[in-house]
């Protein structure tokens, strides 16, 4: 016994070097996603991993959804230009033209703060989907705006495309034509459906970033 | 047919006209009533001839606390629309815009107008123009903000040459002195540490004579290129206005000059602006990048292996490490000529424990590394529970040489068990505890090797800690195959056995010095704490080896010496897992300015020469040099003299701001000094920044800020 102690002590001792250091690094709880620092993800580089509950209290975990195409956008029912969107069927097309393939996942996320315009409740959330035959495959309320903040997300709609490696293929505005007026939906270029064009066939995405337009996404102001 | 009935249709009448008219008011108004924004459009002039051009005002009178947006209307909104229908070969030129102000909500930013603004329409005539009067129509569609937005749209109808023959003049006049004025500044920006930077120099002596330029913001037309968010620094110097901002999203070779404003409030209290375009800096735009390998001191493959296998040796002599060597070396004392094959073995063994553990921390370090953490040698030490573990080690290796308890194996008796297979082993784990006990301290020679290390590829890094590893069991191996050097050991005897308690005590030093780290790092409280845990433990090893024969009575205090140790090590540990931001930042002791990369940038800005200290409580090189170089009467007398800043940057905890400036340096850990010459009033420009050795004398600190 006496015999294995110090040799015992030193491994221990070695691997207690490790584990504080991993420790360090990840010392955030079940949160939604580490609140860091103010740098944007970069298109061309990894997306940031975060977690989340969906309103039908699904977990849903980016880095689980690797292989597969993800589309993130940025909703608030009560913005005019996300309307625009809606009451045009633009988005619920899309939406359903996309998570009709195997490998595209969308998650619609709302990170209006508590009190902000725009903020829902899963039971109200659920209404909305419904009520505007939206077809995301995971609704997700981030009141406290944490996923908002990871991705730098500024406007609604903001939207994300990331590859089936994890990697951020594009990042902005949804489409070309930055108007808040329905009749700017019909003709305008979609940046999100070209750019899940390019990555299934293997191209590269011509329009990685653009501009994002709508009204600012609706974070506490405290 | 019937009659119509008359009574009816009286009372439909004015309901009826009411609708006729609103319908049609449209047509013949002007204005439009929005809930938040009125709109007006105003011709400069009613009047106009074939060929002109005019100006048309877009009024807007906004309600309190609404506003609408600029051509960049910043991180969301849009800017207003117009769609004219216009009379054939009319033609509109882009809108000029008046100065925008920045509009905060929450941590977005954007660039508008409240209350009361009017846009400029330039609209040009055609060569030819037919006779009678024309009518221009506008569809005009702004979105309006507080803390929702609503677009509202609004339609405009204007006639010329109806022979009302009306002047607006003064409108427009009004308009175009709330535009930004185009001064014609020579601009040139790059990008450098993730800023991007604005050089403006005119040759007016007196061009930036009225900015209050606490008051200056950079307002880019292009959208990306700045984060909006970010604050400003922008100083004056020698005539030139140098401006500095956090870099957007966008990347900076998609524009090919730059048009944008800054806004200031002038010496009058009037809110000013001024449109400026220009090209990038002749200098080369230095692309920002993490561990930046081009600003690296030019450390060769070859220079680290060299630095890293002199810092290894060196390193036997740190006082966590030394005891561990010498008794290993004593041991090899007692053996006789006839064992050289297992003296070799010895060698082989501990140097095999040596390379493997640091090759093991080397791969840590590289997989924290490429998981993109923020990490630099002694990093470990950043961390209390790490601190507070190898503090105990310590001790615990210092209770064993003062003999309150007795450890078998490789550490004193290699003589005797290096015929054994248990001895090699054991030899073997002497080698991965020397390793270990090294980790706090830094040698000399080691932060250059290590800066290279852990910012070059896997391959190179391994090899750079190998040699570490090498260096720091070399001492030993030599001993181990060079019989010869053995006879310079002193002979055995019983001195050993007071040598061996001696060298408990440079044990016992580096373990309080630990202790003193993790008073920075969680505050007094955990001081307790942990020397409470230091007497559990010691209790608990002496009173292991001490346990009466009796069975029953031995099982009850053993099962007391566990609970002992036990609450001992949860006290010890829990205090380190408190997640506490008490650290003490060195707040400006005498000459000492807190470090923050802002600072940094806003005294270089300035003329005067600036020293900065990067340091670390568990840096024992760090804090000789201080005491030895930094911190004596003598240095703070040229420091004064020369008018040089010190800021001096606390890394005990982690810091990513102080972890980024020594990447900028090549460095990965502590210590690092580098001094930012004055201003030449010549050339306008400061020297390159000196980096000064990592071992500091007062002389060498003299000569550098001379």
């Amino acid at each position: 016994m006496k015999r294995l102690l110090k040799p015992l002590m030193t491994v221990l001792a070695v691997a207690a070097l490790s584990i504080p250091a991993f420790a360090a690094e990840h010392d955030h709880g079940a949160a939604a996603a580490p609140a860091s620092g103010k740098a944007a993800p970069v298109v061309g580089q990894a997306a940031p991993d975060f977690s989340a509950t969906d309103i039908d209290g699904k977990p849903v975990k980016l880095a689980d959804l690797k292989g597969k195409i993800v589309v993130l956008e940025w909703n608030n029912p009560e913005c005019p230009f996300v309307v625009k969107h809606y009451d045009t069927k633009n988005m619920q097309k899309l939406q359903g033209e996309e998570t009709a393939k195997a490998d595209v996942v969308w998650l619609t996320i709302n990170s209006s703060a508590e009190g902000q315009q725009g903020n829902l409740t899963d039971k109200t959330a659920k209404e909305y989907v419904t009520k505007s035959e939206a077809k995301p495959s995971h609704y997700i309320l981030d009141p406290k705006g944490e996923i908002g903040t990871l991705y730098q997300a500024k406007t609604t709609p903001h939207m994300f495309v990331i590859g089936k490696d994890g990697v951020l293929a594009y990042a902005g505005a949804i489409d070309d034509n930055p108007t808040p007026r329905h009749e700017g939906v019909e003709g305008a270029k979609n940046y999100v459906r070209a750019a899940i064009e390019a990555l299934e066939a293997g191209k590269k995405v011509e329009v990685a970033t653009s501009q994002p337009y709508g009204c600012g996404v609706k974070y506490s102001t405290n | 047919m019937r009659e119509l009935p008359l009574r009816p249709l009286k009372n439909l009448i004015l309901p009826l006209l009411y609708i006729c008219v609103m319908g049609v008011t449209p047509v013949f108004a002007q204005e439009a009533e929005g809930p938040h924004a009125q709109i007006r459009l105003v011709p400069e002039r009613t009047e106009v001839k074939a060929g002109e051009t005019i100006r048309i005002a877009v009024e807007q009178t906004l309600d309190e606390h609404w506003h609408t947006y600029w051509l960049n209307p910043g991180d969301s909104g849009v800017a207003p629309e117009i769609e004219w229908t216009l009379p054939e070969g009319f033609e509109t030129a882009d809108i000029i815009w008046p100065s925008p102000h920045k509009i905060p909500f929450g941590p977005l930013t954007n660039y508008g107008y409240e209350d009361h603004t009017i846009l400029l329409q330039p609209l040009t005539l055609p060569a030819n123009i037919p006779e009678g009067p024309l009518t221009l129509k506008a569809e005009v569609t702004v979105l309006v903000c507080k803390d929702i937005c609503i677009p509202e749209t609004s339609e405009h109808t204007i006639t010329l040459n109806d022979g009302s023959n009306v002047d607006n003049t003064d409108v427009i006049t009004a308009a175009e002195g709330m535009l930004p004025k185009a001064e014609g500044w020579p601009l040139t920006y790059s990008e450098a540490n993730g800023n991007l930077s604005i050089t403006l120099a005119p040759a007016n002596p007196e061009a930036f004579s009225d900015i209050r330029i606490e008051t200056l913001a950079l307002i880019p037309e292009e959208w990306g290129l700045v984060d909006n968010s970010a604050s400003v620094i922008a100083s004056i110097d020698n005539n030139i206005l140098t401006i500095r901002q956090k870099r957007g999203d966008r990347a900076l070779g998609e524009i090919k000059e730059l048009r944008t404003l800054i806004t200031y409030t002038d010496t009058n209290g009037d809110y000013r602006g001024v449109s400026l375009m220009g090209s990038p800096s002749e200098e080369a735009t230095q692309v920002a990048a993490p561990a930046a390998a081009n600003s690296t001191p030019q450390t060769s493959f070859l220079t680290a292996i060299i630095f890293a296998l002199l810092g290894g040796l060196v390193l036997n002599l740190m006082p966590c490490v030394f005891p561990v060597l010498s008794l290993k070396a004593i041991s090899l004392s007692k053996m006789s000529e006839k064992e050289q094959a297992h003296a070799a073995a010895s060698g082989f063994a501990y140097t095999a424990g040596v390379v493997l553990s640091f090759t093991l921390i080397a791969g840590i370090l590289m997989a924290l590394k490429s998981a993109g953490a923020q990490i630099g040698w002694g990093f470990q030490l950043q961390n209390p529970t790490v601190v507070y573990g190898l503090a105990l080690l310590l001790f615990v290796i210092g209770l064993s040489l003062s003999g309150i308890f007795s450890l078998q194996g490789g550490f004193t008796n290699a003589g005797q068990k290096l015929a054994s297979q248990s001895g090699l082993t054991g030899t073997f784990f002497t080698g991965v505890l020397a390793t270990l006990v090294a980790t706090p301290c830094t040698a000399p020679f080691m932060g250059a090797a290590m800066g290279y290390a852990l910012t070059q590829s896997a391959f190179a890094g391994m090899a750079v800690f190998v040699a570490l590893g090498f260096g720091l069991a070399l001492p030993y191996l030599l001993l181990t195959l060079v019989p010869p050097l053995r006879k310079l050991l002193p002979k055995p005897g019983h001195w050993m056995e007071t040598f061996k308690e001696f060298l408990a005590f440079p044990m016992y030093a580096s373990a309080a010095w630990l202790v003193w780290v993790l008073a920075q790092q969680t505050g007094s409280m955990s001081v307790l704490a942990a020397l409470l845990g230091f007497v559990a433990v010691a209790f608990a090893f002496w009173a292991w080896g001490r346990r009466p024969q009796q069975k029953t009575i031995r099982a009850f205090i053993t099962l007391l010496i566990v609970v002992i140790l036990g609450l001992g090590l949860t006290l010890g540990f829990g205090e380190t897992f408190k997640k506490s931001n008490h650290h003490e930042t060195p707040v400006a002791s005498g000459m000492w300015e807190n470090f923050t990369q802002a600072r940094l940038d806003e005294l270089l800005q300035g003329d005067e020469p600036v020293f900065v200290d990067m340091t670390a409580a568990w840096c024992i090189t760090c804090k000789v040099n201080e005491r030895v170089a930094l911190d004596t009467p003598e240095t703070r007398m040229i420091f004064t003299e020369k008018k040089i800043a010190a800021l001096k940057g606390d890394w005990t905890n982690q810091n990513p701001e102080i972890t980024k400036f020594l990447e900028s340096h090549g460095r990965k850990g502590v210590p690092l000094y580098v001094f930012y010459g004055p201003r030449d009033s010549a050339s306008g420009n400061r020297p390159a920044p000196a980096v000064l050795p990592q071992i500091l004398t007062p002389a060498i600190v003299a000569n550098a800020v001379q």
